[in-house]
């Protein structure tokens, strides 16, 4: 609740200065904001006490996800001050919509209460609706905006049917009553296909398969730090609170539902992986990628007793490669048009620190070891075989290999080919470069020593 | 008596719906959606919820409305021309939808109703008195999140409609 609170008071204050004019200071103060939010979030600080008729319950796994959305944020933060260059008397509004994003992911992961789950949701998704089409010229971003906008409506209708039918059956939107109810011989029928209902409304926003069409032309289409956003906090969040929601429920959804979640996550994995061999766009890649990864992550809800320490890990190396990736290609791309893996040829002898950084970043998702995503898949992995599900490794494993070769065609194409444009030497902004590196030394530490976010929980 | 008013309003709905859908111009399908809302409407206050009847003309009928005929003739759909789709797809549409309606019908006819035996409280629950007492305490934090909800999509209104400075 006290992060929640600090961060709705920091996204005012964000309108604030924009009204007395000082624009300027506007991104290092929300960064001072955010870290000051991750303080009082990390460190426990109750101010208030109070826990508002059981809406928000912070637990540790609520702190721990929290703390992760801030820190995301405050890399995209840190990004928004060059990449809004061009538009810098809209930079308020699109600082204060990110704040906005995070106080709805917060929201989504730490609701006692499936009102706040669903207000929480909804100001996630509209946010990015906003942002995805939030570039009117571009007939892309159009495009990306109006479909994210009328499939997630969809979505959420679904999730408002399942949370109204479990409300029919439970007559309780708070968890606690829930979980009580569940035990209950007498509640009827019906709540199934509430938690059926609810279940697909959040598979469709961490678009796993069959839900995941909209994917790689909404990524394609938004301006690349939106796209950058949905796949790290958009995703991470939207994965977390299924894992909550799938916690409460798992006792109550029958044998046959958990084997279609068993064939939907390998599903995801192969349908993400297969496509993204064929792209020549890198955010289409990564859309495709991203599928594949909440593939993984799905792994996670079939142990949901003892795999909460292993899916943060695995979300926080994913997020953090993800946002190592994006910010190369943000500047990179910044002249382009497109996002073509063509642009990346010879970036290795132009720029090698860039190139290094990307490297390790896509490596990082591919499962190599050192980097934090080797072993937040073994995590995942090893969780899934204390629940004997021998086969989700089996596919996991395959999986990891066919996504090596598409993201060793972007390798290759930096080390290995000449550049062919004549562009003259762009002058890369030092912010991207310091967002990349501090996002992969952070994967890079998790990477050297697990133990330190495991032993969290 | 009420039962008369129930299948004179199910018979409203139910036949304005058909006729949003089969009716070929776009505006004559909004008319009719209203018809709909209105009975929908009807259906509240035949459950004694007047203020969610209220609320319901006020927003649908009113206010979603407007918003559906202001984008029709805006983007000049009135002239119909509509593309027909594939026969299987058809098909394949009313089969999934049939089994949608199948799962729902059967779950939903094993419920029983929650009260066999009205007890009368002597409260008005419908009143908003009493719906303003349950926002106000136990359901304050989703009402303050709603507000933050309304500030970011007005944010959003702003940021998409705002021109930039060097196309102007």
């Amino acid at each position: 609740m006290n992060t929640l609170i600090a961060l709705a008071g920091l996204a005012v204050l964000i309108l604030v200065l924009e009204i007395i004019n000082l624009r300027k200071t506007i991104v290092p103060l929300t960064i001072l904001g955010l870290l000051a939010a991750l303080g009082i979030t990390f460190c426990d600080v109750q101010i208030l006490s109070d826990n508002y008729n059981n809406m928000i319950v912070e637990t540790n796994f609520s702190k721990m996800f929290s703390s992760l959305f801030i820190v995301i944020t405050i890399f995209l933060v840190a990004m928004s001050q060059d990449f809004y260059k061009e538009q810098y008397e809209k930079i308020s509004d699109y600082i204060s919509l990110k704040i906005f994003l995070l106080i709805g992911a917060v929201c989504m992961i730490s609701f006692g209460n499936l009102t706040m789950f669903f207000i929480g949701l909804e100001i996630l998704s509209i946010t990015l609706y906003i942002l995805a089409g939030s570039n009117p010229t571009k007939i892309k971003s159009n495009e990306a905006g109006m479909k994210y906008f009328l499939l997630g409506s969809f979505a959420s209708g679904f999730i408002l049917f399942g949370i109204a039918l479990i409300y029919g059956a439970t007559a309780s939107f708070d968890l606690n009553t829930i979980s009580n109810a569940i035990l209950n011989p007498e509640t009827p029928n019906f709540l199934s296909l509430g938690v059926v209902l609810v279940t697909i409304g959040m598979l469709f926003k961490i678009a796993a398969f069959p839900f995941h069409f909209w994917a790689p032309d909404v990524y394609q289409g938004s301006p690349t730090i939106t796209t950058a956003s949905m796949s790290t906090l958009a995703k991470v969040a939207a994965m977390a609170t299924l894992f909550k929601i799938h916690a409460i429920f798992e006792s109550y959804i029958s044998e046959a539902f958990t084997v279609l979640l068993i064939c939907l996550a390998i599903v995801t994995m192969f349908v993400g992986n297969i496509m993204a061999l064929k792209q020549d766009n890198i955010k289409r890649m990564l859309a495709y990628s991203g599928i594949s990864h909440a593939g993984f992550m799905m792994i996670a809800l079939f142990n949901t007793a003892n795999a909460t320490a292993e899916l943060f890990y695995y979300a926080a190396a994913y997020s953090f490669a993800s946002i190592a990736a994006f910010a190369i290609i943000i500047a990179v791309c910044k002249n382009y048009k497109d996002e073509k893996i063509k642009h990346f040829k010879g970036l290795g002898k132009q720029n090698p620190m860039m190139a290094a950084v990307l490297t390790m970043a896509l490596l990082s998702m591919a499962g190599i070891p050192i980097f934090a995503g080797f072993f937040g898949k073994f995590f995942l992995f090893d969780s899934a075989l204390q629940s004997g599900h021998l086969e989700l490794v089996i596919f996991g494993v395959i999986n990891s290999i066919i996504s090596v070769y598409y993201y060793f065609k972007v390798i290759n194409q930096m080390y290995s080919q000449e550049a062919i444009s004549e562009l003259p030497e762009t002058n890369h902004s030092w912010i991207y470069k310091t967002v990349a590196v501090l996002a992969i030394l952070l994967n890079i530490a998790m990477g050297l020593c697990p133990s330190s976010i495991l032993n969290l929980f | 008596m009420i039962e008369i008013l129930f299948y004179l309003l199910s018979a409203i709905t139910l036949g304005s719906a058909f006729i949003t859908i089969l009716s070929k111009n776009p505006i004559h399908s909004a008319i009719w959606l209203v018809v709909c809302f209105f009975s929908i409407a009807g259906h509240y206050a035949l459950l004694n919820s007047q203020f969610l009847a209220m609320v319901h003309i006020i927003v649908y009928s009113g206010a979603i409305m407007i918003l559906m005929l202001f984008t029709i003739m805006l983007m000049n759909l009135n002239i119909s021309n509509e593309i027909s789709k594939p026969l299987v797809t058809k098909i394949v549409a009313t089969i999934a939808f049939c089994l949608v309606g199948l799962v729902l019908v059967s779950a939903l006819t094993q419920t029983a109703p929650a009260f066999d035996a009205y007890v009368n409280s002597g409260q008005d629950y419908q009143s908003i008195q009493v719906l303003g007492k349950v926002l106000m305490n136990e359901f304050v934090v989703p009402f303050e999140m709603t507000a933050v909800l309304l500030l970011m999509a007005m944010i959003g209104a702003v940021l998409i409609s705002k021109k930039d400075k060097k196309i102007a």
